[in-house]
This record gives structure tokens, sequence and C-alpha cells, in this order.
């Protein structure tokens, strides 16, 4: 089964007066195990269709199914439960919770859904490693640079185990180090069998994915 | 999410922008200060009052010469017994046997009141002397023998003395059996009366002796068939009200007055507790009006922080949303913030407003026309409530801010530029 599958989607925005159409009959379908990228220029609906991946609006038209079921079925709370669980989210910046300490923005998801205390403990640590980060534990994210925030931000969106980790543009802000060592983990994450979608205008970016998908004025290039 | 996990993620917050929270606090502190200050000193002036009333007793009646009446001053009122009053106004015995004589009274003391020159180991004071009844003193009085006895039948040279006379006056304290001259007679102290802290007549400063050489040594004339003060005690306290009107009644007849020309006025002291305290119950209530819109201005602080605070957080919003918190978590976080301002809002304005209540007596502020010291009573009561209203505005002023943010939708909050 398909983990997200975007059938016909339309979504129009209202700005004011003038009525914004950012996609025009989308269709996409995220497979489990593969590292999708959604490639375009500004303007062309990725950050939209983004949006409708991540459950996180609904389609003006057309259907969103995550494993299968219509999100247009859920209620904003059913939503935001399933959404917060099965999706592991990575934006481009201000990421991090900047109250809270790189564990406890690990830990966030896991408390937000009520995991166990030990396991809370246990995940955390052990996601902060496989990103490279167990001696910055403590540290803040002012404390932090733009590449470990973002290996932070990857541990908590792994936090609770999603079926699907998306990635809003997650090297825009980074160095070429930084956006490659971040680059790497997604790899890495891919190949232990994380499905990854990553948006982004890079083509270089893009190019470490192992399907590309280009969009254009709302839909997807042919 | 769990209440303890919002809670201390809220805590979070309010630790990372420690300065605007605390000035959001100081806001809310000022309020609850102001509030617990006033509604002590409030409480004080109450206990005030009744204590310096309560001397009295419930169950007194006084008569004086001279009418207060709404509209003015009658002309020829004295209200002071100290200054020399025309006899033409005193009281008289035949008033005496007029009162004595009407169902519901128990005693009744024809007082002889005025001043009088004291001399006592080499000092000089002028006194109040107050001429009492010796048979019914002792029963009628409600201030206490601290040392000695009271005055008896048969007592000729011997006085009570006040309290604050006896200890607070002379270089040396006068004890008992010492010798006094007062108006050039000398005397022996035979008791000294507790401290009664009331306007009991200035039972503490003053000095009592039998009325019949009351009227020999006060330097105002008072002759022998006459009181400056006709105290009564009724056989209930809950006759007084009756009991008053009936000697007021019973008094114009026999003194051939109508309530134009009334001379005398009679005072219970029950009905003027019960308006004095209606007086300050007003007052504290008044100011504590006052002190609330100070503790509003601190929920505006509040509210205004919470304001900013969602607005500097859309993004967070959007990502705690994303990662799958609901509406009442978002609102749960934001009320547990600015209830949190509330509470040590309150905690350290209920500590401010006790020390500004306890500095009080110290500053030596003079309550106007009560003539004693200002205190402040702060209870159990006062501090719980503070704290309790406290919270609760902290909470009422965060619930708009809080719902602003829990309705966000996360892919506006997200999408929001700092």
């Amino acid at each position: 089964m398909n983990i997200i599958e975007l059938e016909d989607v339309w979504k129009t925005y209202s700005m004011g007066e003038v009525e914004v159409q950012a996609l025009k009959g989308l269709s996409l379908k995220v497979k489990p195990g593969e590292f999708l990228a959604i490639m375009g220029p500004s303007g062309s609906g990725k950050s939209t269709a983004m949006n409708m991946i991540g459950c996180l609006d609904i389609p003006t038209r057309g259907r969103v199914l995550l494993e299968g079921q219509d999100i247009a079925a859920l209620n904003e709370k059913e939503l935001a439960k399933i959404r917060g669980k099965k999706i592991g989210f990575v934006f481009q910046s201000h990421n991090l919770y900047p109250t809270l300490n790189a564990i406890e923005n690990v830990q966030l998801p896991m408390r937000i859904h009520e995991f166990g205390e030990a396991e809370i403990w246990d995940k955390s640590e052990e996601l902060l490693g496989l990103v490279g980060l167990s001696g910055r534990a403590r540290h803040y994210p002012s404390q932090m640079s733009g590449g470990q925030s973002q290996r932070v931000a990857i541990a908590r969106a792994l936090s609770t185990n999603p079926l699907l980790l998306l990635a809003d543009e997650p090297t825009g802000n980074l160095d070429t180090e930084a956006g490659k060592e971040v680059l790497d983990i997604f790899s890495q994450l891919n190949s232990r069998g994380v499905t990854v979608v990553m948006i982004t205008h890079d083509e270089k970016t893009a190019a470490r994915a192992n399907r590309i998908v280009r969009m254009i004025d709302g839909t997807i290039a042919s | 999410m769990k209440l303890l996990d919002i809670f201390l993620l809220s805590l979070s917050h309010v630790k990372k922008s420690r300065m605007r929270s605390w000035l959001t606090i100081v806001g809310v502190i000022i309020g609850v200060a102001s509030v617990v200050a006033i509604i002590s000193i409030g409480q004080g002036m109450q206990e005030n009052v009744q204590q310096r009333l309560g001397g009295f007793g419930a169950d007194i009646i006084t008569v004086i010469p001279g009418y207060f009446r709404a509209t003015g001053v009658h002309s020829e009122m004295h209200t002071d017994r100290s200054v020399s009053t025309s006899s033409s106004i005193n009281l008289s015995d035949r008033d005496y046997r007029v009162i004595k004589q009407l169902p519901g009274v128990m005693y009744v003391n024809g007082l002889v009141s005025g001043k009088a020159d004291l001399v006592y180991d080499n000092e000089k004071t002028v006194v109040s002397i107050t001429g009492v009844d010796t048979s019914v003193w002792r029963l009628m009085d409600t201030t206490g023998i601290e040392e000695g006895r009271y005055l008896q039948a048969g007592d000729s040279n011997s006085i009570v003395v006040g309290y604050n006379l006896a200890h607070g006056t002379f270089l040396q304290p006068i004890t008992l059996n010492r010798p006094i001259t007062i108006g050039g007679k000398n005397f022996r102290v035979v008791g000294i009366l507790k401290q009664s802290g009331g306007f009991g007549g200035g039972s503490d400063t003053g000095i009592y002796m039998p009325s019949g050489i009351a009227r020999d040594v006060i330097s105002e004339k008072v002759s022998n068939n006459q009181f400056t003060s006709i105290v009564i005690k009724a056989t209930d306290a809950t006759l007084v009200e009756y009991l008053k009107a009936d000697i007021e009644q019973k008094l114009m007849s026999s003194r051939q007055v109508n309530p134009r020309t009334k001379d005398f006025t009679v005072i219970a002291s029950a009905l003027i507790r019960e308006q004095m305290s209606s007086v300050t119950e007003t007052l504290s209530f008044f100011l504590s009006a006052i002190a609330a819109v100070s503790l509003l201005v601190g929920a505006i602080g509040i509210a205004n922080t919470m304001f900013m605070s969602v607005m500097e957080r859309t993004k967070q919003i959007g990502l705690l949303k994303a990662m799958g918190a609901g509406e009442r978590e978002i609102m749960k976080l934001f009320l547990i913030e600015s209830g949190i301002f509330g509470l040590v809002g309150g905690i350290f304005g209920v500590i401010a407003g006790s020390a500004i209540s306890l500095l009080i007596p110290f500053l030596g502020i003079q309550a106007v026309g009560f003539g004693g010291d200002m205190k402040a009573t702060i209870t159990m009561g006062t501090i719980f409530f503070a704290l309790g209203f406290s919270v609760v505005i902290g909470v009422l002023s965060g619930i708009i801010p809080a719902r602003h943010a829990a309705r966000m939708r996360p892919v506006d909050a997200l999408r929001y530029d700092q």
C-alpha cells in the first residue's frame, strides 16, 4: 500500500480578492522505502504539495489518502494525532523549540503522544547518537549551528517512528558542508528503510534522492 | 500530552524570556500588594473601631447634656465634658430618678466629670476626673481592675487610676497606696484599672473617685444635685434600642423640652458601633475597589505579554501542531503560562502587601477621627483570596491570546515569518 496518495488534488487560496490556484490536479504516490525529491521553482506549488503530503492542509478538491484512508473523513483533532505520529517533519528554519534543549526537543513529539518515560529517554538518546549529537544533548538551539539544529530536527522527526520523513528545504539555510552532512543522514536513514520525501529547488540536493518529481504551475511537469 | 509536560513546557517559556516575565509579574505584584495591604488595613480599621467602642459594652446607654442636630449644633450645646459646662444644662438628680424607674434599667450611675490639677511625686499635670456612684460603678465597669480594688461605699479620699496614667505618665509609675494630690486634696490610690484601649470614657488616662468628692476637686462647677452624664446599664442588650427611645421620651417630658429645643443626647454605643462598622466597611470597600484597578492593570499586562508571545511563537505553535498537538493542548500551554504569571505575582504581591501592612503601625499614621494608632490585620483568608484571585486573573487574561494561538491553522502558523 502507498504511504501517501494524492488523487487529482486542487488547492485554491484566496489572497484578499484574488484567488490563487496553488495546485491544479496534482496526483502523486509515495511508496514505502523510497527517497523522493519534489523539485520546482518558487511558485510551482511544491510547498502546497508538501502541506498536502504532510496532512497539514486539506485540498479544495480531490483526495489525500494516508495509508489508504481519506483524511477528509477525519476531524481536526484526529488529523493532528495521526499526522504527528505518522509523519516526521523537518522544516527549513526555526525548526527547534527554542526554550528546550536538544534532547528535550527530540522528546517533545513523544511527550505530545504520551509515550512512556523510559521509552522517551531511551529513544531520544539513541536518536541523538544516530545523528551524531550525543555530546550536545543539553545545548539549547541558540547554542548550536544550523547544521546541528537540522540534525536534532531529524532526530526529533524520527522519534515517533513515522511512516514518512517529510523535509521542506532541509538544507536551504545551511552551508555546503553542513548541507551535505544532513543529506548524508537522509541517505543513511533511507538505506535503513525510512521513507523520505524532500522538497527542494536545488538540483544537486534533489540528485541525492532516488526519484525526482518536477513540479510546475501546480502540477507535475511531464 | 500530559499536564506535567505541558506545565514544564510553559515553565521553559517563562524562564527563557526572563526579563519580560518579570516585568509582567511586577505588574501583578503591585496590584496584589495594594489589594492585600488595603484589605488588611481595612480589617485593622474595623477591629480598631470594634475594640474602641467595645469598651462601652453593648448594654450601656449614656445620657449627656447638649444635643447634636443633623443640620448643625444647638446653640447651647456642650458635648465635651471637659469644657466647663454651664450648670443650667447639666443633668439633674431628677433626670436620674426618671431614668432609674424605667423598665429595662438595671443600674444607673450619675457621673461628675471634669478636669483637675494633679500633683504626684513632684510632677504636676491636669487629669480627667470621673466622679462615680461607688455602689454601682463596679457592677457597670467593663474595663476591669488590674491591681487593688474598685471604689466602695464609704470611700472618700480613695481613687482608682487608669492604666496609662498609672504606667506611662510619670517618671515614677503610680502604684497602690501612693499619695496623690488632686485639686489641693490628698488621695490614696486603691486600685489601678486594666487597659481598655477604647474611647470608654477615657478610662485609660482618667482618675475615678466618688462623685461627692469629685464635685469639690474638679475645676468645673457641678452642684450637688447635678451630673455631667448619666450611664445606664440595661437588663439585656437587646433592649437597648427601645430603652434609648424610652429615655429620650421620658427625659423630654420631665425636662419640658420638645424635639426642637432638646438639650440632652442619649447615646447607645452598640448602635454607634454598628454605624461605625458600616462606615469603615464602606471605606474599605471603596479602597479595595481602587486597589482592584491596579490589579486590573496587572491583568492587562499579562494579556499584553501573552499576545506578544503568541505572535512571537506563531512558528512554534505551527511546529507543535505539526507534531500532533491539539487545540486543547496549545490552549493549556498558554493558560498555564499566564497562570504562572498570576501565581508568582500573587505570591510576591502577598509578601509585599503584608510587609506594607506590617509597616503601617511603625509609620505612625493616625487614622483620621479615631485618634489612635492605625493597625493592619492580615488574615489567612486575605492571603488565600489574593493568591486564588491572582491565579484566576492570570488565567483569565490568558484566555483570549491562548484561544487565538490554539485556533491557528498549522499551515498558516508555519508559514508565518518572524
